[in-house]
């Protein structure tokens, strides 16, 4: 790969390739109301493939925030025309690595020495790269290691790229930004906390003990001595990508030991310790010697006792049945307004109870093929339905706790990856809501 | 320590205290309480003392990265961003000094005390670019190619200048503009983007004859 030394540095230029972006992206638009004019047989789908490899390479140039926001666009998929869904899920691997020079300055700067005064060998080309970030391979005293390398100046640009790329996005997506600022502050939240490795470091520590005793799920031991600010280092894991894993010939047995592990793993998180990863592409999970690894704590999201009881409440069978307590729990997640008129009221609760019917049914119905299942496509279905739907897009007032985000990108990214997997995962309710079921069934109430 | 040693760390410290030079040889020299004669058998002005100063920062720099374990295995634009990092290191010791001198003349200007710092540096880059038409980095062009080092001079001083200028924590967003800029650089060089340069140039000169009127 040909080394990237050209991150657009200054505010101006940084703005300017967006912007550039955001021209062509125009430009194709009117190629494709011209080529309608004429009739020449313009389709929505070309287009929408031009431009999106237009905003890709625009956005993986700029690295820092646009690549990450890419790369959450590609998981929230239903957001995005599936064309840009595409050119986005590369982001996970085509960022170029940055010069060998740079790498040997940075380690200067936080270590005093350069990479070999620490280890005996250390790999000038980047193994692989993420959005901020490159790892080397290095050996000490015969064991190898993964050294994460931040890119400079990330943290300084990431702001400025947001309030640069807000308004494309919200033009692409079609919202409106006083609707969706929350969920801008929340992800500006994220996007900064990842930039700080020191942060990184004390949350995998956190987080692989806390979750040590899942079966067949593994986490690398990471170096607190050999970690700063701007440099993470953990074992160096050989393993497969979860994506190179599902796609290979392997058993089906294996693809459904690896599934449910990351299953339980993810339950245990969100139902259990409330604190998650929530970066789930396939190029975090490694698959060694038929165990799930786990990598890249850089985004964790730690959620209230009160908010998961709100979130999964939607996950009660009982709810949907009853239509006064599916209002009351939307009212107390903001999915409804006060303001509302019942129109609204009507159209929120049926977008609702079909998310909900969708997104709860492994819940449900006590396991998930994910091989077999429907449930992905019919995500997707309602996703792109909803995009287009115009009265939707002109339903006014923020809807949802920005806190949803995040636990929504998790639990979609998970159905994504078991998905491409094709495992069948045993599903179990968290046990408070069982209890809770119970003892509502019980009292007969609703 | 030896008089030239005196001289040079008594002059930088004024220099660095008031930004501008001494008032005279003769005051400076009784300041030192040495005689005037002992500054000019070194010395032929104020001027001359503080090339050697400049001179002296870039080939400590040089000297620092050329004596670097991987050095000889590097390519030639590693070896310049190898220089340039080093160099930005180095010059946290002496960015004040730097916004009162370098920031005070334009990235074109060329006063004499910057003539030996120039000198040092672009002997340096010629070792950069023979290495690199050696390995293919850059494209060899007969009379053209002496001019590389020029080149690269002006990228340094456009570093120096977006340095004096950065106000980034840690002054991160040079060492982005060094990798960009420098890749930039690298891709005139070796690209025909420069023959391309030359030839439009050639065709906007006037030819002898247009000039007539």
């Amino acid at each position: 790969m040909i080394e990237q030394d050209s991150i657009a540095t200054t505010r101006f230029s940084r703005s300017a390739a967006l912007v550039g972006s955001g021209a062509k992206v125009g430009a194709n638009y009117l190629k494709y109301y011209a080529r309608r004019v004429l009739s020449l047989g313009a389709d929505e789908q070309a287009l929408h493939e031009e431009n999106a490899e237009e905003v890709f390479r625009t956005f993986s140039r700029l690295k820092g925030g646009p690549l990450k926001l890419a790369q959450m666009l590609s998981i929230d998929r239903d957001l995005l025309p599936p064309a840009y869904a595409r050119q986005f899920a590369q982001a996970h691997y085509s960022a170029p690595p940055l010069s060998y020079p740079l790498v040997i300055r940075t380690f200067r700067r936080e270590f005093g020495c350069e990479p070999q005064g620490i280890f005996s060998a250390f790999s000038r080309q980047a193994a692989h790269s993420a959005s901020i970030g490159q790892v080397h391979r290095a050996v000490k005293d015969g064991k190898e290691f993964a050294v994460k390398v931040q890119y400079p100046g990330v943290a300084d640009s990431l702001r400025s790229d947001l309030r640069v790329i807000k308004p494309i996005a919200l033009q692409i997506l079609g919202l409106r930004q006083q609707d969706v600022e929350d969920y801008f502050q929340e992800v500006e939240t994220r996007l900064i906390e990842e930039t700080n490795y020191a942060l990184e470091l004390q949350r995998s520590i956190e987080l692989s003990r806390s979750s040590s005793h899942l079966e067949h799920v593994r986490f690398p031991v990471y170096y607190p001595r050999f970690s700063s600010a701007r440099i993470l280092t953990m074992d160096w894991v050989a393993g497969v990508p979860l994506d190179r894993f599902a796609d290979s010939s392997t058993s089906a047995a294996a693809r459904d030991r690896i599934g449910q592990s990351l299953w339980n793993f993810y339950s245990h998180q969100i139902h259990s310790l409330k604190v998650f990863h929530a970066d789930p592409h396939p190029g975090n999970f490694l698959v060694k010697d038929d165990e799930l690894w786990v990598l890249d704590f850089g985004c964790t999201k730690t959620i209230t006792d009160d908010f998961h009881r709100k979130q999964f409440a939607f996950l009660d069978p009982n709810l949907v049945a009853s239509p006064a307590r599916l209002e009351a729990a939307m009212e107390d997640l903001d999915f409804l307004l006060p303001g509302d008129g019942p129109a609204e009221r009507q159209k929120m609760i049926a977008l609702f109870e079909r998310s909900v019917e969708l997104l709860a049914r492994p819940f449900r119905e006590g396991y998930c093929d994910f091989g077999e299942s429907t449930l992905m496509s019919e995500i997707y279905e309602m996703g792109e339905e909803n995009r287009r739907d115009e009265t939707l897009r002109t339903l006014r007032g923020r809807r949802g706790s920005a806190d949803s985000i995040y636990v929504n990108r998790a639990y979609f990214g998970l159905y994504s990856l078991l998905s491409r997997l094709r495992a069948r995962v045993e599903v179990s309710l968290p046990d408070w809501l069982t209890a809770g079921a119970r003892e509502f069934s019980a009292t007969g109430a609703g | 320590m030896e008089p030239i040693e005196r001289i040079t760390a008594s002059f930088t410290e004024h220099l660095r205290e008031h930004g501008r030079y001494p008032e005279s040889v003769y005051l400076f020299c009784q300041g030192l309480g040495i005689e005037e004669k002992a500054f000019f058998s070194e010395f032929g002005s104020f001027e001359a003392v503080e090339a050697g100063l400049w001179e002296d920062l870039v080939s400590r720099v040089i000297l620092a990265v050329e004596s670097g374990a991987e050095w000889t295995s590097f390519s030639a634009r590693q070896r310049l961003l190898t220089f340039h990092f080093a160099f930005l290191e180095e010059a946290l010791s002496w960015r004040s000094l730097m916004l009162s001198r370098f920031g005070a003349t334009g990235p074109f200007a060329r006063p004499a005390w910057m003539r030996g710092f120039e000198a040092r540096f672009k002997a340096f880059a010629s070792g950069i670019v023979a290495k690199g038409v050696e390995s293919g980095e850059i494209a060899d062009r007969g009379r053209l190619t002496p001019l590389y080092p020029e080149a690269l001079y002006f990228h340094l001083r456009s570093v120096i200048d977006f340095y004096l200028k950065d106000d980034s924590k840690r002054f991160e967003r040079t060492d982005a503009f060094v990798e960009k800029s420098a890749a930039v650089a690298f891709d005139v060089i070796r690209t025909q983007a420069l023959d391309s340069a030359v030839d439009l140039a050639r065709f906007l000169v006037p030819r002898p004859h247009a000039c007539k009127g």
